[in-house]
């Protein structure tokens, strides 16, 4: 209980992180769009504190998911699309007068 | 005309433009020409083209070429607000949710994406799906990156909730 409300207002270790604080930059944090210094105190929020590490273990499912979704294209198109690309660069512009 | 930086720069995208397009019109066919006349543009313009980030130079080519197309095309969808409503409604199973979906928490959150918004749908389908970078994003929907960020956060935050509302403990199956 003690450690849980430590963490609620960032007054554990020294430069700790409050889980009002970690909260605010989790989804950046799960991005990689924060910097290594920060991304450690983040860490280490999250390795403590329960509710923290649930949050960010929802987002990363989520993102997961999502990431799934992604679908191979339709090879064909793709086929086309490259050969349209390979005769513009031959110079064959195909609305040219 | 410089065939050699169309290959070197333009070529390698085509993937990656053609997931963008189809995220933008949900629809392959549409996506392959909307490709198709990003790449006739980007030839004519790759001699003004600097070599940095061709990714981003390519993605405006293509959101210009699609607003111009919808404005020449559909103009309907820029003016009649049922029309463009029905177009959410429309997004709300797409057919990428088909596949893949192995169990009821993933199903929720595909149904989720699907209930969003599109300002906030397409933002999460071209990040967390397509794969781009935030910056990349912005280029596409021509929107600072903070509104990117912001768009992406809340969104995410919406999934969240809703797996919430409906009981589901992500935790259970990781």
């Amino acid at each position: 209980m003690k450690n849980w409300i430590m963490n609620l207002f960032g007054r554990g270790s020294p430069g700790s992180m409050s889980c009002r604080q970690v909260g605010a930059v989790l989804q950046d944090y799960l991005d990689g769009q924060i910097d290594s210094e920060r991304a450690q105190r983040i860490e280490e929020h999250l390795e403590e504190c329960r509710r923290c590490g649930m949050e960010a273990e929802t987002y990363e499912r989520i993102k997961a998911t999502l990431a799934a979704q992604r679908t191979e294209l339709p090879a064909e198109s793709v086929e086309r699309l490259r050969d349209f690309g390979k005769r513009l660069a031959a110079g064959d512009d195909p609305s040219a007068p | 005309m410089n065939d050699t930086s169309f290959e070197r720069y333009v070529m390698p995208e085509i993937e990656v433009l053609l997931r963008v397009a189809n995220s933008l019109t949900r629809n392959y066919a549409e996506a392959e020409d909307l490709v198709q006349d990003t790449l006739l543009r980007a030839y004519r313009g790759i001699d003004g083209f600097d070599g940095r980030h061709p990714r981003a130079w390519l993605l405006t080519i293509l959101r210009n070429t699609h607003i111009n197309r919808n404005r020449r095309r559909r103009p309907e969808l820029l003016r009649d607000p049922d029309v463009a409503n029905d177009r959410v409604v429309s997004a709300a199973s797409p057919d990428r949710a088909d596949s893949g979906i192995d169990n009821e928490i993933d199903s929720e959150i595909v149904d989720a994406l699907g209930t969003l918004s599109e300002q906030f749908r397409q933002v999460v389908e071209l990040i967390d799906i397509d794969g781009l970078s935030y910056n990349e994003a912005a280029e596409v929907l021509d929107v600072p990156v903070g509104t990117v960020m912001s768009r992406l956060h809340r969104a995410r935050s919406r999934i969240r909730d809703r797996l919430a509302r409906v009981g589901f403990d992500p935790r259970r199956s990781l």
